[in-house]
């Protein structure tokens, strides 16, 4: 039963990686599409990434993404709780239904509402003032990007979250009220330590949509932010330079991935050696 | 020729290094239930498992009506199943799930709908049909589970804790139905239990398993009456122990020295060496003064327990051994806590054991 | 009396962070909804002063959406049927899997959805140049398999966990093949778990920017990238009457599929849940 998906998928996963790498390896030569073939392989394109004004935009995905998915995990876990333990069976459905239907709805539809409620002419637009932020700055930007990520990561984080409070034995939370704990301190020393490790997957997964976004500060960065992604399209779009962007993908799918699994274990491992 | 519908020939099943299940042989007559019998772990339901075609055996051979079953997948045996939590199919009906073996055995249509009824009729069940498993309590559950498996006539029928997952009331009411249903039927039949109790009210014979390896095959009252292990001795019911050392006297008559003094017994085909002597609650009575048993014991009374019909009661030996025995609860005055008395017993109601048991 | 206090003080913040969210969520959309009745040609301050119906009237006339719209729910159906029958039975075939390397496979399979979209489109994209595959559609339905496919199988798997392998045992037991067994008893009991997946795949194809965006040509599009192209180009409110549009089909899709599936099981009731 495994052979459809081992002939659908193989080709599918390894022909891109390889094609990448060796991609990558090519020379540069400026205005063609596509890697010089007749040159020798290089490593010069790697090289070029490491230079400052590219680190640059790597630590500005990773910044940016950790703000975003830490809000997320702020305002996604109150309401997960609120779900599992407080709400009617009609309000849950309601508000589950609301959830998936925002997880469905058109990326694209989301930051373009977003961006014309918080937008200078949108009828929030008062919130960046509030928080001291001039609306058309750089730091205006980054909290576009920071509000437009959170909004693709929430109903993620939320229905997530769902899944593992309804793991937690809700007798727990009793027990600590009646041993005289008030509800606030229950919440943080027994609800949210015993969610911990699932507050922390949520949080991780939410961290690899983040860095991975392209839409969101191609349309609210105003050219103030950019992920590595706009950088890998750009260099498709643009400058037609082949070998650079693929070099640029190799290092942010190693980093990528690398950081997603390597949390997870971290995470993982923890807490077996905890449970033991 | 062989009256045997299952033979088992020293089965081995090894996870890893250890072996759940160690040199492992018996025969299962026709029409006969049998029950496995043990503590968790024991392989009892790893045996079932290689009967049922789930798992292979490293070693030995296991025979269904006199053909060996190596290489037979679990669907080309005339085996009926009844799991644990009944797996009866969520997504079906009542009729659908008895139906569903035997479509899968090529029965007529007609055939199949006559027998539905029928195998619901006997199962007391009549006109459930069209219900969905989970409509049912746990009883009626358990009984579409045994139609399902006995309306495709199998060789054999294999219970795998049939009663584990229902309450205490209603186990020894099912325990009474499944023995008429299964009788009905005349069905031969295996049934894995952790529970003596069940084993010893549904079973013709008991397979006694221990560590993957059998301690003893007898029939319940011969289990009881005259176990050959200090575990078979320990595991069904309830006994009282006294260790020694025991040297033979010519014939079956021996004796065991304990710190109790001289106790004499049959010691059957044992030879000299440790031993231990089983003597189970009800045979071991209070005397009084005209009493001659053929050993009698000084005690002193500790505590009574109470279990209506019963009085059980705890005395202690000189040699400090808390022992037990049960008295019927006719309304006779008994000896305070704290009083000594004599207790005795026949030799033939004590069974000698090889080995002794550790400190507890 | 002071644990009272502090306990009035955390209900209060629990309960606006709660507010917080559902306004964060909601009032874009209603925003959106109103802009898109705007009578107004140019971005104007909120709210609308009149109400018209041309930004749909626009849509509704233009080709250039229509042949998105179309090549999207092309690529979205192929895309998730091909991955809904091969994940649907990797899913199967991994849960029974007692093998060497099951875990590592298992990450293999599910690795598309951790690299981040530019990066698979990418890829797609000069590996298909090295294939030769030039056409649009061919390389969209490629990408687009390689994105939905761990969506599928996911989700798939984690409703497998909850039946229980007795089922599958009840069937072999009484005479039937493991095709049989599968087909009349695993793939029913999975039926919630395979229908939200391919649900996930399907919207996920449809919802995609980043891989598509590598593999269109001039003449097949999928609807998210005539979108972004227009909203470089000019910021009109068609978006907005799209985005109504979008919001619509979504609450459709929910209620189909709560009627279908029911939206706890895709939740899922865990061990404590109500």
């Amino acid at each position: 039963m495994l052979w459809p998906a081992l002939v659908i998928m193989a080709p599918l996963l390894l022909g891109p990686l390889l094609a990448l790498l060796h991609e990558s390896l090519k020379p540069y030569v400026g205005g063609r599409i596509g890697g010089d073939d007749a040159g020798a392989l290089t490593l010069a394109n790697y090289a070029e990434i490491a230079a400052p004004e590219y680190v640059r935009y790597f630590l500005d995905t990773f910044r940016v993404g950790l703000i975003s998915s830490g809000l997320a995990l702020v305002l996604g876990f109150p309401m997960a709780h609120f779900i599992v333990r407080r709400a009617s069976p009609p309000v849950r459905r309601l508000l589950i239904g609301g959830l998936v239907g925002t997880l469905f709805l058109s990326l694209i539809v989301r930051v373009y509402a977003i961006s014309m409620t918080f937008g200078p002419l949108g009828p929030l637009s008062g919130f960046s003032r509030l928080l001291g932020i001039a609306s058309n700055s750089p730091d205006g930007a980054e909290l576009m990007v920071v509000l437009g990520l959170m909004n693709t990561t929430l109903p993620l984080v939320a229905l997530t979250l769902i899944g593992t409070l309804q793991n937690i034995n809700p007798r727990l939370e009793e027990a600590a009220m009646s041993l005289g704990a008030p509800r606030w301190k229950t919440f943080f020393l027994v609800t949210v330590m015993m969610c911990l490790p699932g507050i922390l997957s949520a949080g991780i997964t939410a961290y690899a949509f983040c860095i991975s976004n392209l839409v969101v500060p191609m349309l609210v960065g105003r050219g103030f932010i950019l992920f590595v992604s706009n950088l890998i399209y750009a260099r498709f779009s643009e400058v037609a330079n082949f070998p650079g962007g693929a070099a640029l993908s190799i290092a942010m799918m190693v980093i990528s991935v690398g950081l997603f699994y390597g949390l997870l274990h971290l995470v993982r491992s923890t807490w077996q050696e905890a449970g033991k | 020729m062989s009256m045997a519908v299952l033979e088992l020939q020293n089965i081995t099943k090894r996870f890893g290094s250890a072996a759940a299940v160690d040199d492992v042989s018996f025969e299962v007559q026709r029409g006969e239930i049998l029950a496995l019998l043990g503590p968790s772990g024991c392989g009892k339901t790893t045996t079932l498992r290689m009967i049922a075609g789930f798992e292979w055996p490293d070693e030995g051979r296991i025979f269904i009506g006199g053909d060996d079953m190596e290489l037979r997948q679990p669907y080309e045996r005339n085996v009926g199943l009844v799991f644990q939590d009944y797996a009866l199919f969520p997504h079906m009906s009542v009729a659908q799930n008895i139906a569903f073996g035997m479509k899968n055995r090529g029965v007529k249509r007609a055939e199949i709908g006559r027998r539905v009824a029928e195998a619901l009729e006997q199962v007391q069940l009549p006109g459930m049909e069209s219900r969905r498993p989970s409509a049912l309590s746990g009883g009626q559950q358990q009984r579409v589970a045994l139609a399902r498996a006995l309306v495709t006539r199998p060789d054999i029928m294999l219970l795998d804790e049939p009663l584990s997952n229902l309450d205490a009331k209603l186990r020894l009411q099912l325990r009474r139905e499944i023995r008429t249903i299964l009788g009905t039927f005349g069905c031969t039949s295996i049934i894995v239990t952790h529970d003596q109790e069940e084993a010893m009210g549904l079973a013709d014979r008991i397979v006694l398993m221990n560590k993957g390896r059998i301690e003893q095959i007898d029939t319940p009252h011969a289990l009881y009456q005259t176990p050959r292990t200090l575990f078979a001795a320990d595991f069904i019911g309830h006994a009282n122990w006294i260790g020694g050392m025991l040297s033979r006297r010519g014939g079956e008559a021996g004796v065991v020295k304990t710190a109790l003094g001289e106790i004499p017994v049959m010691s059957g085909d044992l030879g000299d060496g440790p031993a231990t002597l089983c003597i189970r609650p009800e045979r071991l009575s209070l005397l009084d003064a005209a009493a001659r048993p053929d050993t009698a014991l000084d005690a002193v009374v500790e505590r009574h327990d109470l279990t209506g019909a019963d009085l059980r009661i705890w005395s202690r030996l000189a040699d400090g051994t808390l022992v037990q025995s049960l008295e019927k609860n006719v309304g006779r005055h008994l000896p305070e806590p704290g009083t000594a008395v004599r207790l005795g017993f026949r030799m033939a109601d004590c069974v000698v054991l090889p080995g002794r048991r550790p400190q507890a | 009396m002071s644990k009272r206090i502090a306990d009035a003080l955390f209900e209060a913040a629990y309960l606006s962070l709660i507010t917080l969210f559902i306004a964060f969520s909601v009032i874009p959309v209603l925003v959106a909804l109103v802009l898109s009745f705007d009578a107004r040609g140019f971005m104007g301050p909120f709210p609308p002063t009149q109400f018209s119906l041309r930004w749909y009237e626009r849509f509704l006339a233009d080709d250039y959406y229509h042949a998105g719209l179309a090549t999207s729910l092309i690529v979205a159906t192929v895309a998730t049927l091909i991955a809904t029958l091969a994940g649907t039975l990797a899913a199967i075939a991994l849960s029974r899997a007692t093998f060497r390397g099951r875990a590592a496979l298992q990450a293999a399979l599910l690795s598309p959805l951790v690299v981040p979209n530019v990066v698979l489109g990418f890829g797609m994209l000069v590996f298909a140049a090295r294939l030769g595959i030039v056409d649009g559609m061919t390389r969209l339905i490629m990408g687009h398999v390689l994105i939905t496919f761990p969506y599928v199988m996911r989700t798939t798997a984690a409703s497998l966990v909850g039946i229980r392998a007795s089922y599958y045992e009840a069937a072999l037991s009484l005479g039937a093949q493991p095709w049989k067994a599968l087909v009349q008893v695993t793939l029913p009991l999975a039926r919630t778990g395979i229908l939200a997946g391919a649900t996930f795949g399907f919207v996920t194809s449809f919802d995609d920017v980043g891989v598509s965006l590598f593999l269109t040509d001039a003449f097949t599009y999928t609807l998210p990238v005539a979108i972004l192209a227009q909203m470089r180009a000019n910021l009109d409110l068609t978006i907005a009457a799209l985005s109504v549009i979008f919001v619509v089909a979504t609450v459709l899709l929910i209620v189909l599929l709560d009627r279908l599936a029911g939206l706890d099981a895709i939740v899922g009731r865990g061990v404590y849940g109500r």
